[in-house]
């Protein structure tokens, strides 16, 4: 696989990692809010 | 297009699961305040969100665009708004926090007079109408179900005005959040399956222009400083401010825009490529896409490519995925439309002595009335990208000035400086496009001396407000003893 198709799965593979990243903390917020 | 049933299943769930969000929501509010900004209360994340959601909302125009002009995309609806977002978020973001405000109006009416707020909150108004938006779902209705484009606006938009109604901000933002992961997982998954279907860089190379692998993907210098210019929409972006105003302390918008940024960059790359993909397939006769009268490639080009490569169930995610990112950006619109007439125009404006009761009322008239205002503007327009030039122009050309001047022009202003200054900026923007139109070769406009609106526009504003404030200089009033 060439370097630009390496590219381009890791830029997709990296922005559903941080969208789930953000989901965690925002979970985590809301409960510590609801203590 | 034929949609399959599994993924009409997954698209009318996603419908049911905004309602059981936005019903959670409404438990949250208990006065105007959280109506309005979720009580001040936005949290890192939720900021990030909302803000990364909102902002984004022309994905059929980035569609369109990444086809016709490859990476110059990336350049034009990319870098400039990074580094316009990235001067917010360094110069702007912790002011506006720190002004504890609600709208660009209130800071208008602050730097300059009640006149100034009035006219600012017209032109905020406009700015904010979620048209361009509407349009772009009743093109996706129309295409998915072949229902009559008003069919498709009118059954999404009584969705979103009876959740925006009933949940306020606190639905907005919560809605935001849940769409805001439908529309990165979606729209990160098509590039892959691109790659594994029709091949690597070399697909591309083999089939694209040039000129699509250029930064500048072909386009003129003015084309591209035009759309520079336009970027310049985030200083005066109304959802920029509002999120800025809700965020629960101040660090949290200059924190929360740097990595928003992050999502944008990761995003558009997906968005950019996938646009180049489709030409490639385009050409290599794998799809078939339909060009119009000005060379840009129908709005549906981005579906027709992403279901020549997802199976079933992942094309539901993804065709959530686009709907999220208008619905989004069409909720919050809605509501910063409202505001601008309740809080704004209402309250400021007519009746001070309103009680928040009343105001909160006239927001859930002023949301029935922002969004059927997109509506029909929606129905009557039909260009998705030359909606957002025309507002773009006219509405920058008359708020960039006298907003950014309040900020950061510390000598004393005559308040009558930011009322003129919006007359000018809008009036010398308005009669140059008007002009242009009535002269069309090839489906777009040709200006005085090729000269884009809203340079003239911005000059004209600039002028007439250093021009009152040099005279106020010289010209001080006499105190009579």
């Amino acid at each position: 696989m060439d370097i630009v198709s390496m590219f381009l799965i890791v830029d997709s593979v990296v922005l559903i990692i941080a969208t789930f990243v953000l989901t965690y903390f925002f979970f985590k917020d809301l409960l510590k809010d609801k203590k | 297009m034929e949609i399959t049933l599994i993924d009409t299943i997954i698209l009318a769930s996603y419908f049911v699961l905004l309602a059981i969000v936005a019903f959670f929501a409404k438990k949250k509010i208990k006065g105007l305040t959280d109506y309005f900004l979720a009580g001040r209360r936005l949290t890192l994340p939720i900021f990030i969100a909302t803000l990364v959601s909102t902002w984004y909302g022309g994905i059929l125009g980035v569609g369109q665009y990444s086809y016709f002009s490859g990476l110059g995309n990336w350049l034009t609806q990319g870098i400039f708004y990074y580094i316009m977002a990235l001067i917010f978020a360094l110069f702007l973001a912790h002011k506006i926090r720190k002004s504890n405000l609600f709208t660009i109006p209130d800071q208008l009416e602050k730097f300059y007079d009640k006149k100034s707020r009035f006219l600012g909150s017209i032109f905020n108004f406009i700015l904010v109408t979620p048209a361009p938006y509407i349009l772009s779902l009743g093109v996706i209705f129309m295409f998915l179900f072949g229902l009559p484009k008003w069919i498709g606006i009118v059954l999404v938009l009584a969705i979103l005005i009876v959740y925006t109604i009933y949940s306020g901000f606190y639905g907005v933002i919560y809605t935001d959040f849940m769409q805001f992961i439908f529309m990165m997982v979606g729209v990160a998954l098509v590039v892959p399956f691109a790659i594994f279907k029709y091949g690597g860089f070399e697909f591309l190379t083999a089939n694209l222009p040039e000129t699509h692998l250029h930064i500048t993907g072909g386009l003129t210098a003015q084309m591209i400083l035009v759309w520079g210019f336009i970027a310049f929409w985030t200083f005066v972006d109304p959802g920029f401010y509002q999120r800025c105003y809700a965020a629960k302390d101040s660090k949290i918008p200059r924190k929360g825009i740097l990595i928003s940024i992050g999502f944008w960059i990761l995003f558009d790359i997906c968005t950019t490529f996938s646009g180049m993909y489709a030409f490639a397939a385009n050409k290599a006769g794998h799809i078939s896409i339909e060009i119009l009268e000005n060379g840009l490639p129908q709005p549906e080009v981005y579906m027709i490519f992403a279901n020549s490569v997802l199976p079933p169930v992942i094309m539901g995610l993804f065709l959530i995925g686009i709907i999220a990112t208008l619905m989004s950006t069409i909720d919050s619109f809605t509501l910063l439309g409202a505001m601008n007439i309740s809080h704004d125009m209402y309250k400021h404006t007519f009746k001070p002595d309103a009680t928040d009761k009343q105001v909160m009322k006239v927001t859930k008239i002023g949301i029935v009335i922002t969004a059927s205002f997109g509506a029909t503007l929606a129905l009557f327009f039909s260009g998705i990208i030359s909606m957002w030039y025309t507002i773009g122009t006219v509405c920058i050309s008359a708020l960039i000035v006298p907003v950014l001047g309040g900020f950061f022009i510390k000598t004393k202003k005559p308040p009558i400086s930011g009322f003129l200054s919006m007359i000018a900026g809008a009036s010398v923007s308005t009669v140059w496009m008007l002009n242009g139109y009535s002269n069309l070769s090839w489906g777009w406009p040709v200006f005085w001396f090729e000269i884009e609106p809203m340079y003239p526009g911005i000059l004209a504003a600039l002028l007439v407000y250093i021009l009152i404030i040099g005279l106020s200089k010289i010209y001080k009033p006499v105190e009579v003893t």
